[in-house]
């Protein structure tokens, strides 16, 4: 197909347009890989989950901090021990939330970042720009 | 469009006017008696909240009979919604619980169609938003969390404490990660239920005050209220729906954790 386009190419007598379709073609080659290399432009499943993780961790840390202080209180009211066990387990609680961020920190450090992608290309962008100088 | 009509809806309310002819961005959130009704000393009366639920109920379960009543090879566009949420949870089911996680698809899939029909309901001028009560999301996040703990018992017997005690730690430390992983364990359904119920409420409010402002700043001024409104709007239109697929997704990673401990 496209030898027989370069000929009529060439029967025309057009140098230029030889070249001009050669260059297309090698265009359209390139293009081609690089659509193939390129993931999902928005990885919008990830950005998803990561919106969750981070909303599910705000909450969290204040509600642990909650949660400690309420079951503090609740067995200060059982043992009649009125402040301290309260003010351990607020401090405890405090620690949830903060154990709770660095385990989903480190779940997360595991699979790629959202947005992982932005970085890539713009490396492979840099790369194939040296290749043709 | 949709901010001229919570404007409106705010300056309708008889009732809701304070002191300074404002309308009060809390009024949208009182529960009304529709058909009082006392059940063994406690009211039971049918309210606006419970209408709102069953409208929606009967919404969700009208559109997924009617848009699935001959499923076609090619479907058309109801058929297309339907099919698309229900895939949209299944996948979502798949990858956080595991193909054994498919027994509870039903009740995840009947979760957050529940709750994303209700927050867009919020979304229609006039209506009441359920979700924005604490207690309707506390009783969804603690019929997920009672439910969650019992297939956990269930499937792993007294094994299951095993969930509170985490492994490669030393032996003096671990009396205190336990009581951590207690606490951890039981601030589930309350972060739960309150991510949910601040986020609707919050956005509501929000929504009514820059409404009153549409009024307040009359023809000359209101007009930016309004622009803000309109964006803010699709704001929460994205909110609701965030909202519920935080709500399913967090239930999932729990009966996940009930199912296989970490």
């Amino acid at each position: 197909m496209a030898g027989a386009e370069n000929q009529s190419g060439a029967k025309n007598g057009g140098q230029d347009t030889k070249t001009f379709r050669r260059r297309l073609d090698t265009l359209d080659g390139k293009l081609a890989k690089a659509r193939g290399q390129r993931p999902q432009p928005v990885d919008s499943e990830g950005r998803g989950k990561a919106m969750g993780q981070a909303l599910k961790l705000s909450t969290e840390m204040v509600a642990s901090v909650a949660v400690g202080g309420v079951i503090g209180w609740t067995l200060d009211w059982l043992f009649d021990t009125k402040p301290i066990l309260m003010l351990v387990f607020l401090i405890l609680g405090g620690a949830t939330g903060i154990l709770n961020v660095m385990r989903t920190a480190k779940s997360m450090q595991g699979e790629p970042m959202p947005g992982h992608h932005l970085r890539t290309t713009t490396e492979r962008e840099v790369t194939t720009n040296d290749d043709k100088d | 469009m949709i901010g001229a009509a919570y404007a409106a809806e705010g300056a309708d309310h008889g009732g809701g006017h304070g002191d300074g002819g404002m309308p009060d961005p809390m009024h949208q959130f009182e529960i009304q008696r529709i058909v009082p009704l006392e059940l063994f000393g406690f009211d039971a009366s049918f309210t606006n909240s419970a209408l709102f639920m069953v409208i929606g109920a009967v919404l969700l379960t009208v559109f997924i009979v009617f848009a699935m009543r001959k499923a076609e090879m090619v479907p058309n566009r109801t058929q297309s919604v339907a099919e698309i949420s229900y895939q949209f949870v299944a996948n979502m089911v798949r990858d956080n619980v595991g193909t054994d996680g498919m027994k509870y698809f039903p009740f995840i899939f009947t979760l957050f169609m529940f709750v994303l029909t209700m927050n867009m309901l919020g979304m229609m001028p006039y209506s009441f938003t359920v979700t924005s009560h604490i207690i309707v999301t506390l009783a969804l996040a603690l019929f997920v969390f009672v439910g969650v703990t019992l297939i956990g018992f269930w499937k792993h017997g007294i094994g299951f404490l095993k969930f509170f005690v985490p492994s490669g730690v030393p032996f003096v430390l671990l009396p205190l990660l336990v009581v951590i992983e207690v606490i951890s364990y039981l601030t589930r359904p309350v972060s739960l239920s309150v991510r949910l119920f601040a986020n609707m409420m919050a956005g509501h409010t929000m929504l009514k005050v820059f409404g009153s402002f549409v009024v307040a700043l009359g023809l000359i001024g209101g007009w930016a209220a309004l622009a803000f409104m309109v964006a803010f709007t699709g704001l929460e239109i994205l909110v609701a729906f965030l909202q519920a697929y935080v709500f399913a997704i967090l239930t999932c990673i729990y009966l996940n954790d009930a199912l296989h401990m970490h």
